[in-house]
């Protein structure tokens, strides 16, 4: 099963925290539906080129959040998600994404008026027609 | 039950012209370790002490949970793949199939089903010759034979050396199917960057004949960044696990540290940009290593 996951080698997000944000995403946005079958973890560890240690990390926090539920000896599931966890989760990763924006734009001295000018920019062009 | 797979304990082996060790290792049981070092470091030693094909002439080696120096160890050897970075030339005037017959006698779980499969996936005629084998041949059957058994512990010296791409990708996957039961162990040394960033859980880093530590990869990788800054080279110089600093042009420093989450917290507090951050690679890496472990010799 391929996801649809993408790793930055150089960002300074951790790896297990850069899969987890993902993941969650997924799982929060419905694009991975109550009761899918997730890859092993090898096989994601496969998919992603990191360890078994980073994926079981991952699969952890997630169970422990609720979003995931691990049946012994068949795989790790997605779980049942309350509409409220959903509402909570789902804003994440575009805080997220913002927020690697910022950086890149505090990077090369932007003021916060020109990022906001940008921003407003981007904005009218994505949602245009 | 150990957690362990292998565990080396102040294992020495002494030579006129090269010492290895004292080694201290322990190689967790479920994953895929890998060993990193230039030539004669002594990986393949250390696989060969792991196997009783040399004696060490000092500590102590635990395989699957027994001594290795007890009389009865075939049973555990019989647990165990090997796959040699050189094979003997006696053998070359046989067919594989010949070879086969006589291995498999051996081993209680050999897999006939097995066996075959894995010949037909790297697409090996075992009525060829050993000798007349192509390197890249000779090496996917043996890579067959060794997992025919279905060992509980793979030892693999090199393991690609001689293949072409495609049969590459084909052990790789090979590899990944054999650790997914999640209670088997690989322990491989590699000088290609690819194979370890795609098979390893724990890298090991070796270097004239010492283990300089066991890390989690992905941990490995998180920590060894290079920081692009203006700046002063004295301050610089006192930046968390800072391993070295070059002029980048244009009065930018180029730094490498080996705690990068430490670093960038204490940019922040020295008010220092980090105008960009590259993470290195294993090679990378390794040269630091090879180049401290120089000094500390000559010093």
């Amino acid at each position: 099963m391929w996801l649809p996951i993408h790793i930055n080698e150089q960002s300074a997000e951790p790896l297990y925290y850069q899969i987890e944000v993902q993941l969650r995403a997924l799982i929060v946005s419905g694009q991975l539906e109550e009761g899918t079958l997730l890859p092993s973890i090898r096989e994601l560890a496969q998919l992603l080129k990191c360890s078994v240690i980073t994926v079981r990390r991952v699969y952890q926090d997630l169970e422990n959040e609720g979003l995931l539920r691990t049946k012994q000896g068949t795989g790790t599931y997605v779980a049942r998600i309350e509409q409220n966890a959903m509402d909570r989760f789902r804003l994440d990763s575009v805080i997220e994404g913002i927020e690697s924006a910022i950086d890149a734009g505090k990077l090369v001295q932007c003021t916060k008026e020109e990022l906001m000018k940008l921003f407003q920019e981007i904005l009218e062009r994505k949602y245009r027609g | 039950m150990t957690d362990h797979a292998i565990s080396l304990t102040d294992v020495e082996l002494r030579r006129q012209h090269f010492q290895l060790g004292p080694i201290h290792l322990k190689v967790p049981r479920g994953y895929v370790t890998a060993i990193v070092g230039p030539n004669g470091s002594g990986k393949s030693s250390t696989f060969r002490l792991i196997l009783d094909l040399l004696k060490p002439d000092n500590g102590d080696i635990m395989l699957l949970g027994e001594s290795i120096a007890s009389e009865e160890d075939w049973q555990t050897k019989g647990k165990v793949g090997y796959l040699p970075e050189m094979f003997s030339q006696h053998d070359d005037k046989v067919k594989a199939s010949f070879k086969t017959d006589f291995v498999k006698k051996w081993y209680p779980n050999w897999d006939v089903n097995r066996y075959q499969e894995l010949l037909r996936l790297f697409e090996v005629d075992d009525g060829i010759k050993l000798g007349r084998m192509s390197k890249g041949m000779r090496r996917k059957y043996e890579l067959a034979l060794v997992l025919s058994h279905h060992p509980e512990l793979l030892l693999l010296d090199e393991p690609s050396s001689g293949l072409d791409p495609l049969a590459w990708r084909t052990m790789i996957d090979v590899l990944h199917r054999y650790m997914e039961p999640g209670d088997r162990t690989i322990l491989m040394a590699s000088h290609i960057i690819e194979e370890v960033k795609r098979l390893a859980d724990y890298i090991v880093f070796m270097i004239h004949g010492r283990v300089l530590g066991v890390y989690e990869k992905d941990e490995l990788f998180g920590s060894w960044h290079a920081f692009y800054m203006q700046g002063d080279r004295k301050i610089a110089e006192t930046m968390p696990g800072q391993c070295g600093i070059e002029q980048a042009g244009g009065g930018m420093l180029r730094v490498i540290t080996r705690q990068a989450p430490e670093a960038e917290a204490w940019c922040e507090k020295e008010a220092i940009t980090i105008s960009h951050r590259q993470a290195l690679q294993l090679d990378d890496i390794l040269a630091v290593l090879v180049e401290q472990e120089r000094t500390r010799l000559r010093s």
